[in-house]
């Protein structure tokens, strides 16, 4: 029942007692020795190097990590290495038994079912555990079986469209020449052209940036700030230092060039200088030989700080006498959008009704199943490469060269596969002290974020605040529209410029009004930074707009999408930035959605007056709650089916 | 990160009594599903054991088993024996209503019955399901080299969130509850999603009719509305001995809005509570045999 004990002697700063496991992987006998605190899945990635299963959260939320045991599948991120030991491990990596794809792998590959491909490997896991149980299963045991893994991008249903296949071939109703590629047509537009990544992903062999491993190679943990605002008094990093194994430790003052960087402004040192002006901004960065040490080391980096008066509304950071955050941002305004198009105020005098509410988006986390990692290195003529999955290699190529103090040719900046992005991975902030790292130590740096660390560290969408006053006709016309927007932009800038002009520039929407006024002010807090999320901002200005669309037709009597139709753009129509249009189909695509959505006309709140809104009185609800044997079966009245057994 | 000096997997209850008698503060864990996400940044953080002592390889904490009118399961049962062990689909199908809304199909591999307890979660899922069945807990211990025995009804072990009766030194061994072959049975359940969900309100109801379709047994139990799960009693004592009609289930549902004691979300709480006690008897009514329709709820639009 014995562990490797430790009796007696005492072990070095980021060492761990190992624990000798003994099992079989894939097929294959393995006896390895690893630090006893491992789990199933650090065995299997980095002890093994089987990197086809990945760490999406590290909490059993994700599905990335799921893996055989005994047949029995299992989240490797919740399981002590040490549940293995005696045991037989299957992973995604030989799923197939060295046979090409197997059948499910093939109908993913088939269905499309996979795209930034992150989570596919613990989908194709669940699935193959799924089919194995209940060959038969129905498209809700389907779901059942694949409920512990999250997908960011699909959508899930060419996910549970790839697994019905793959039942279907494998009862024989559907012959398996429906794995293979639909013929050719003229033109790809409108065809199911297999995507050419799919194979790597569906088997797992394609590498992201946390799957790569070099010789020699250090491992980066990263100090970060406790506190929204304050000032760097002192880094005492003297402990960290004298523990062995630690090869490298960063500073803002280990920084050669100019050390800024942002997508649209500048404003963001690569490791904090003098002042953190977040919860989780990079302070101090360390290379290890192993990740325990660097671990250690970050524990015994003690830094000093004086807090400082923080913003986190960022409507009082725009106040006259607080805190500024940064010096070139007055009244931390970081970027103020204005569309002035025709004479609002006299407008609104003409309008039958005016409709004024208030809007409040919320922060929003991208959570792309892949959390940021990265390896960088030095080339043998000097070069420093960065594999990342950086969604805008060459701008960050450009701020990098500028941030070592190098000639752009001596930065070389991969994008490695991405494992979701979203907008969420466009910021630098981490590459910098990677390529630093490499260059110090003359070693390869690797860095892998926990979810956790994703979570807290990386942009967010932006919250917005929309104040909204409209101007109609009886008729539903727009006489005019006045949004005033402010939205909190975090720490620094990332993306907020950009996100300012897209919002001010779709938020009125696809309607022709000729009279605009549209402020869109991006301010500067300690809250954690905001950036790119996709729709730029559109999402969150359109979002009031569509919303005050309803309100304005609740208020005029009218139906929703007759209002709309009335104001849409038309051929010919001008933009609220005054660009001639030739053609518009908005109306069109209205029409055409309306039709497919099976539209009711009425006023809004007329919809669920009248008419039963639910119907699963004396029902289970939308799914079956009631589940035995792994199989979902309708609840049979108990006296019908067991009259015989039981009679009363 | 969870770390530790030492991972000890005694294969006896004899060896895990000598390792906790060398080492008091060693922890212990089956299937390890909540001490390690518990140990990571935003809950504990990074937490150093001693040691800690795996116990899922001992023989006497498994098993399933019946006992004349009760059922024994070992402690270390996974939740999804409780979906498809045939003697546990047949004798407390409740049990498999319930385990298919725990977590997901790969933790209820590795998650154990007993660690469900012992962990006291105001919101475990399994809790409301085992108090209807009238469940009691065995604990075991050692003293003078014996192994002692006490057990104790579930609904006194849970003392409150996180805390149970479990002493420092003793060990929880197995379950032991009513076989209810003929019970009509329902669960219930709300979370944020389907699966991997903590529940907001969990739920579960059985329910025995007589020759003339009248309540002679009850049990409903509720969870995840108060620090412990608790058995509604005033109900079940209200139906029992009557013919149910769907304005008896209406009026039950009434009743038991006030038994949230949550400190968040209350209101939504309530209204869950309340559907979900109608929803659930006149579901577990169907399956012991007779149809009670509910009473169709006005949708309250304001």
């Amino acid at each position: 029942m014995s562990d490797t004990l430790l009796d007696g002697g005492t072990l070095a700063e980021g060492c761990h007692p190992t624990t000798e496991i003994n099992a079989t992987v894939n097929g294959r006998k393995v006896q390895r020795t690893v630090p006893n605190h491992y789990r199933v899945i650090d065995f299997v990635r980095e002890e093994l190097k089987l990197t086809g299963n990945k760490e999406g959260c590290g909490a059993g939320e994700c599905g990335t990590c799921s893996m055989f045991v005994d047949g029995k599948l299992i989240k490797s991120c919740l399981a002590p290495v040490q549940k293995i030991n005696g045991c037989s491990v299957e992973t995604i990596d030989d799923l197939d038994r060295d046979a090409g794809m197997s059948l499910l792998q093939q109908a993913f590959h088939k269905s499309g079912a996979s795209q930034c491909g992150y989570c596919i490997p613990g989908m194709v896991m669940a699935a193959t555990s799924t089919l194995r149980r209940n060959p038969g299963a129905s498209r809700d045991e389907i779901k059942e079986g694949l409920g512990g893994n999250i997908c960011r991008c699909t959508g899930y249903q060419k996910i549970l469209d790839a697994v019905e296949l793959a039942r279907d071939i494998q009862s024989g109703a559907i012959p398996a020449s429906a794995l293979e590629e639909d013929a050719e047509a003229h033109s790809f537009i409108g065809q199911r052209t297999r995507r050419l990544d799919a194979p790597a992903k569906v088997t797992g062999a394609i590498k992201y940036a946390a799957d790569m491993f070099m010789p020699n190679m250090l491992h980066m943990q990263v100090v970060r700030s406790p506190h929204p605002h304050a000032r760097i008094v002192r880094i005492d990093a003297e402990a960290a230092r004298a523990i062995p194994g630690v090869e490298c430790i960063l500073t803002c003052d280990d920084v050669p060039g100019v050390d800024n960087f942002g997508v649209f402004i500048e404003d963001q040192p690569t490791l904090a200088r003098g002042v953190v002006r977040y919860v989780g901004e990079a302070v101090v960065a360390v290379a290890a030989e192993t990740l325990d040490i660097a671990r250690a080391a970050v524990a015994a980096i003690h830094v000093e700080y004086e807090k400082l008066p923080s913003l986190f509304d960022p409507h009082a950071a725009m106040q006259h006498g607080v805190v500024q955050l940064h010096a070139f941002a007055q009244n931390n305004i970081c970027k103020h959008t204005r569309i002035r198009k025709g004479d609002v105020d006299a407008a609104l005098a003409t309008a039958d009704v005016i409709v004024e509410q208030t809007y409040d988006t919320q922060s929003i986390e991208h959570a792309y199943l892949e959390p940021e990692a990265g390896l960088a290195y030095l080339e043998a003529d000097g070069c420093v490469t960065v594999q990342s999955p950086s969604q805008n290699i060459t701008h960050h190529r450009h701020m990098l060269a500028r941030i070592l103090g190098r000639p752009i040719n001596k930065v070389r900046m991969i994008m490695s596969t991405v494992g979701g992005g979203f907008g969420g991975k466009e910021d630098m902030i981490y590459q910098g002290m990677l390529a630093l790292a490499a260059i110090k130590t003359r070693r390869p740096v690797r860095y892998v974020f926990t979810r956790e660390e994703s979570i807290k560290v990386s942009a967010k969408r932006h919250p917005f605040n929309i104040r909204y006053t409209m101007g109609l006709k009886r008729d539903g016309r727009i006489v005019a529209t006045k949004m005033v927007m402010v939205a909190d932009g975090g720490a620094y800038a990332l993306s907020t410029p950009g996100v300012m002009n897209k919002s001010a520039i779709l938020g009125p929407g696809p309607y022709d009004i000729a009279n605009v006024w549209v402020d869109s002010i991006g301010v500067y807090t300690n809250n954690t930074p905001s950036g790119a999320f996709r729709a730029f901002g559109a999402f969150q200005s359109e979002f009031a707009t569509e919303c005050h669309l309803d309100l304005c037709a609740q208020h005029l009597g009218m139906d929703p999408v007759a209002l709309r139709r009335i104001n849409l753009m038309r051929d010919g129509a001008t933009t609220h930035t005054r660009q001639q249009l030739d053609r518009v189909l908005a109306v069109e695509c209205l029409e055409a959605a309306i039709k497919a959505a099976g539209w009711e006309p009425g006023v809004p709140y007329r919809q669920g007056q009248g008419s039963p809104q639910r119907n699963d009185f004396n029902y289970e609800g939308s799914r079956q709650s009631y589940l035995i044997g792994g199989q979902t079966q309708p609840l049979v009245p108990r006296a019908a089916s067991r009259s015989d057994m039981h009679p009363v | 990160m969870l770390t530790f000096d030492h991972y000890l997997t005694p294969k006896s209850l004899d060896e895990a009594f000598d390792v906790l008698q060398r080492m008091p503060a060693a922890r212990l864990l089956a299937g390890a599903t909540d001490l390690l996400p518990w140990a990571r940044e935003g809950r504990a953080g990074d937490v150093h054991l001693p040691a800690v002592v795996d116990l899922s390889r001992i023989a006497a904490l498994g098993g399933i088993s019946q006992e004349g009118a009760r059922i024994r399961i070992g402690a270390t049962t996974p939740i999804s024996a409780l979906q498809r062990h045939p003697l546990l689909m047949q004798q407390a199908p409740v049990l498999g209503a319930c385990a298919l809304w725990f977590a997901d199909d790969q933790i209820r591999e590795q998650a154990t019955v007993g660690g469900n307890l012992v962990n006291a979660s105001p919101a475990g899922d399994t809790q409301p399901a085992l108090l209807a069945l009238n469940t009691h807990v065995t604990l075991v211990r050692r003293e003078g080299g014996r192994l002692i025995e006490r057990s104790v009804p579930l609904s006194e072990f849970i003392l409150g969130p996180s805390r149970t009766m479990l002493q420092p030194g003793e060990i929880l061994l197995r379950l032991e509850f009513d076989a209810l072959p003929n019970h009509g049975v329902a669960f219930e359940k709300v979370g944020h999603r389907r699966s991997l969900a903590i529940s907001t309100v969990c739920l579960a109801t059985l329910v025995h009719l007589d020759a003339g379709k009248r309540i002679d047994d009850l049990r409903i139990a509720i969870g995840a509305v108060g620090p412990v799960p608790e058995r509604l009693t005033d109900i079940e004592d209200l139906l029992t001995g009557v013919t149910p009609t769907s304005a008896a289930l209406r009026d039950a549902s009434v009743r038991v809005a006030d038994r949230v004691r949550s400190r968040s979300r209350q209101s939504y709480r309530r209204e869950v509570l309340s559907n979900f006690v109608e929803r659930s008897l006149a579901a577990a009514i169907a399956h012991a045999g007779l149809d009670v329709p509910r009473i169709p709820k006005e949708s309250q639009i304001v």
